[in-house]
């Protein structure tokens, strides 16, 4: 096994993040496409000024850890602000 | 524009004279798009109408799937939104390959600004490095080990590093998820906990 090209050369700045990201993980957290199944419930809840977090907790958590749906879901706000 | 109701929506969308539904929904979403893109730069606006008819057709083919729990032009533009950040996200990054992305990481300098923590903050970051750095090679899988230099360390979007892998968004999550909670649960064994891990890094 070639042990020495496989590593990953985590440095101290890496580990930081990933050390973070693995204490922040949860067992239940769904998916992108369970939370955009309700992204526009929640986006609405949001805008109402109602706990859409409260709410939806999973949906909240996954915004949380995933960039790609919530670049989504600000854009989406920003849309229903704007129209 | 007369509001409609999510039902008038759907019947005009369905019926046999769709063209004045159509159109106003893609005027709506052009605004939308707009609005919604307004940071985003990369001739985003340029391109809302190339998105909103692309949208359309996505709408339209999935109308069975609108599950009636906001407004319907709410979920129109959730799906707008969706096809123009993918095909943004994808522009953007069209130049990086995975390759080049952990090629540039041997070279780069990645310490981060001395924050100066204390002696026993260091001394739980030194074991903490250690204990991930050991779990990362020896617990995650190649493409799990992939997925997190691209995603968590190097902060490309999902979706484009799914793309890269041969899979999808949805599915990359998961494998970053099942990779995090390996991490998670391997490094409680070793007697780290979430909270340690958290103060160790801890920048107050």
């Amino acid at each position: 096994m070639e042990v020495g090209e496989k590593t990953m050369m985590l440095k101290r700045g890496d580990v930081a993040k990933l050390a973070r990201v693995v204490a922040e993980t949860r067992e239940d957290e769904i998916g992108c496409d369970e939370c955009f199944a309700r992204l526009d419930r929640f986006a609405e809840a949001e805008l109402s000024g109602s706990e859409a977090r409260s709410l939806m907790p999973l949906v909240g958590d996954h915004l949380d850890k995933c960039p790609d749906c919530r670049g989504t879901f600000e854009a989406l706000l920003a849309a229903l602000r704007g129209t | 524009m007369g509001e409609r109701t999510n039902d008038q929506w759907l019947a005009d969308l369905r019926g046999p004279n769709p063209d004045q539904a159509l159109a106003d929904l893609y005027e709506l979403l052009v605004r939308g798009l707009g609005a919604g893109l307004g940071s985003y730069g990369g001739g985003a606006g340029a391109s809302a109408g190339d998105f909103a008819q692309e949208a359309l057709i996505r709408i339209t083919a999935n109308l069975d799937s609108f599950r009636g729990e906001s407004r319907f032009t709410t979920w129109a533009q959730k799906i707008a939104m969706n096809v123009a950040l993918t095909e943004l996200k994808r522009r953007r990054w069209r130049d990086v390959s995975l390759q080049e992305l952990s090629a540039r990481r041997e070279t780069a300098n990645r310490e981060p600004a001395d924050t100066q923590p204390s002696p026993e903050q260091q001394a739980l970051q030194s074991t903490v490095l250690r204990e991930l750095r050991r779990l990362v090679d020896e617990e995650l899988t190649e493409r799990q080990r992939e997925a997190v230099v691209a995603v968590l360390l190097e902060g490309m979007p999902i979706s484009e590093v799914a793309r890269r892998m041969g899979t999808n968004q949805n599915a990359l999550y998961k494998l970053l998820h099942d990779a995090r909670r390996k991490l998670k649960r391997r490094m409680e064994d070793a007697g780290i906990s979430s909270r340690e891990v958290l103060a160790a890094f801890d920048e107050g």
